[in-house]
């Protein structure tokens, strides 16, 4: 039964990016409404089809790295709906509902593929905190990434001076760089946490951390990129165009790290 | 009995006529009880503004009504009548509804969205109500309308994007700040319009503000003016580090503010923005500045250019708006239990609009290089066509909707527009 749930949800967050993206160029009240019941609907049978699936397996439903990526859509959704009430970014979805959806579609073509054995490699407890961790910050990411996009199409509408559509949909600047620059502080320590967890465990169950394994290095590099956005920020007062650049490129690196998991042979993937 | 309105408005009576004919509170009261004293009328209201004279009214015979009330009007204003019956215009039952709800809804003004009109509707409607010249019907209608108003105020954005250079200053501000409060502002130079955009940034809750002038006596002035505080413009580098935004209007002929001056400044801000609102001629503002992070500069023709866009965004809105009205005055017409041949005409509109807005959209983008001009014109020039090749079948079902025989002509025009079956 649980398919039929995932496929629900998944067509809500079909119904839910089409209607952003509508909004975003008719800006036709309805449609925002509209877009918000099919996320929440979406949300919530996804939701339903965590459960039954983790009732199915007697397990977390995050065995595998197409299941913890449905987690963090998961997440993610549940802050966009956040952040949208939060900050007043009515077009929020528009930018974050498409990533999700390739998430989910993604998560969704390659469910079938368990990973062999994962049962008993998955032993410890620290291994899910450890899924747990990363994938709470890579929903966070998502955000960041998408309050960072908006911020370099609002920069560049006030740039030009040639205010077009965008100009009056996006919310200001200063707004945006908060959003963006919150979303990194919330998800960086998870990152971080999950991370230094899955060194550890990796190193006591595998011998080695890195050793032919193409997401755990690619994580790093992505990490390192966070790391210096985050201490830019900081430390030397890095905001704005830069801050959401880094942003961008951290959040394609995390695209490519997932990739690489799913579609690469090695030990997270499939 | 009929509804109807007749008038005349900035949009077909020039300035001269309408000045002459525009009646003061007083005069209005005199007006309404005199006309309705007439017996032609069993409703009326008087809408006088700058922009339109307009008598609303509930009659047997509108025509005599309108020659009636502006008799009555023209008599009152020393105005010849002859030389108001060429301009006046007329609409009668559902028609006369969609032209209330667009004055109401701002749709019919000089500047569409402007905010005034509706105080203006309601106030003659208060008058009236005073007056007891308004009955059921009128009742109904108003209060219909200022229900539009609102919706079409909320539901689109008609009524928002300035339309004014220092208005349009302040709203760009409020793109780049999260909200104007506590945000310092610096004027340089003494200027009438840099005061203007200070006053609105002030009203917006910015805060402090320091004016520089070479003058000092003048800054002092200034800052008086606008509670501020003056600084030695020898100093204006200095200044720079601490603001917000800036605003310059000085006489002078070179740049007072420099790539160089603000490059420095900048180091220190830590990439806080900083925002130049220039309206001098010459500018003030060295243009290169808007390359450099974080500073964004637009100087007067950059701010009519945003004004512009702020229009096209209000016309485009305002289509959203007229659709809106439509469907409302189609809704008011069948609660009134009359003209089925309403949805017919909705659609048809509809269907010529969908046309016409998609032979633009290709047309324009075979035109990459029109000007606004141009594309404004092309947008004239296609709704007068649909409106002229539409004026006659609306005219005819609405005249067979009255006669009771509608039926056959519903059919026809279905059949010939091709749009579907009713």
């Amino acid at each position: 039964m649980y398919p039929t749930l995932f496929d629900l949800a998944i067509f809500g967050y079909i119904a839910a990016t089409g209607l952003s993206l509508a909004y975003l160029v008719q800006r036709e009240e309805w449609l925002h409404r509209l877009a918000s019941v099919a996320t929440i609907a979406g949300w919530v049978l996804h939701a339903v089809a965590l459960l039954a699936l983790a009732f199915r397996l007697g397990r977390p439903p995050l065995g595998s790295l197409s299941e913890a990526m449905s987690v963090a859509v998961w997440v993610a959704v549940l802050w966009a709906l956040w952040v949208e009430r939060q900050y007043g970014v009515k077009v929020l979805g528009a930018f974050v509902l498409p990533v999700v959806l390739v998430f989910s579609l993604n998560s969704a073509t390659t469910r079938s593929l368990g990973i062999p054995g994962i049962e008993r490699a998955l032993g410890g407890a620290w291994i899910w905190v450890h899924i747990g961790l990363v994938l709470v910050g890579i929903a966070a990411f998502v955000l960041n990434f998408a309050g960072a996009l908006m911020y370099v199409l609002q920069e560049r509408q006030l740039k030009a001076k040639r205010p077009g559509a965008l100009y009056y949909r996006l919310p200001d600047l200063e707004t945006l760089d908060r959003l963006t620059y919150r979303t990194l502080a919330l998800g960086f320590p998870f990152l971080t946490t999950g991370l230094i967890l899955g060194v550890l465990w990796a190193g006591r169950a595998w011998g080695s951390v890195f050793a032919y394994d193409p997401l755990a290095l690619l994580s790093f590099v992505a990490w390192a990129i966070y790391a210096g956005t985050l201490a830019g920020r900081a430390a030397a007062g890095w905001r704005g165009r830069r801050a959401a650049y880094f942003a961008i490129i951290g959040f394609a690196t995390l695209v490519l790290t997932l990739s690489a998991g799913l579609f690469l042979p090695g030990r997270h993937g499939s | 009995m009929a509804l109807f309105v007749a008038g005349l408005s900035h949009k077909n009576a020039p300035v001269e006529l309408r000045e002459q004919l525009a009646v003061e509170e007083d005069k209005l009261r005199e007006l309404l009880s005199d006309v309705s004293a007439t017996g032609v009328v069993q409703e009326t209201l008087i809408l006088s503004t700058c922009n339109r004279v307009e008598v609303y009214g509930v009659a047997d015979a509108p025509g005599e009504a309108r020659a009636v009330a502006f008799r009555h009007l023209c008599r009152y204003r020393g105005v010849s009548p002859a030389s108001v019956e060429p301009v006046l215009y007329t609409h009668v039952d559902a028609d006369a509804v969609r032209h209330a709800f667009r004055v109401a809804a701002s749709l019919d003004s000089m500047m569409i969205g402007e905010p005034q009109i509706l105080g203006q509707v309601k106030d003659a409607f208060a008058l009236a109500q005073a007056c007891e010249t308004i009955g059921p019907v009128l009742h109904t209608l108003f209060t219909q309308a200022f229900a539009v108003a609102k919706k079409v105020r909320g539901e689109t954005e008609i009524a928002r994007h300035a339309v004014s250079v220092s208005f349009a200053a302040v709203e760009l501000a409020k793109k780049i700040f999260a909200g104007l409060r506590g945000r310092a502002v610096l004027l340089v130079g003494a200027g009438k319009m840099g005061e203007l955009a200070a006053r609105h940034l002030v009203e917006h809750g910015a805060f402090p503000i320091y004016v520089a002038n070479r003058t000092w006596q003048r800054a002092e002035e200034m800052a008086r003016a606008l509670s501020g505080a003056a600084v030695p413009f020898a100093e204006l580098g200095t200044a720079l580090a601490s603001v917000d935004i800036v605003i310059t209007s000085t006489g002078a002929t070179e740049p007072v503010v420099t790539r160089a001056m603000v490059q420095r400044v900048m180091h220190g801000r830590r990439a806080r923005p900083l925002f130049f609102i220039d309206i001098a001629v010459p500018r003030d503002v060295e243009g290169s500045v808007n390359t450099l992070d974080d500073v964004y500069c637009y100087n007067i023709d950059d701010l009519k250019q945003v004004v512009e866009a702020n229009i096209r965004e209000r016309l485009r809105e305002a289509q959203r708006a007229e659709a809106l009205v439509e469907r409302e005055a189609a809704k008011f017409g069948a609660r009134q239990g009359d003209v089925e041949v309403i949805p017919t005409i909705v659609s048809l509109r509809a269907r010529l609009e969908g046309i016409r807005v998609g032979e633009v959209r290709k047309a324009l983008t075979r035109l990459p290089g029109a000007t606004p001009e141009t594309r404004e014109a092309i947008e004239v020039l296609s709704s007068a066509i649909v409106n002229k090749i539409l004026h006659a079948p609306i005219t005819k079902l609405r005249e067979s909707s009255r006669a009771g025989s509608s039926r056959s002509w519903l059919e026809l025009v279905h059949e010939l527009f091709g749009l579907g079956r009713k």
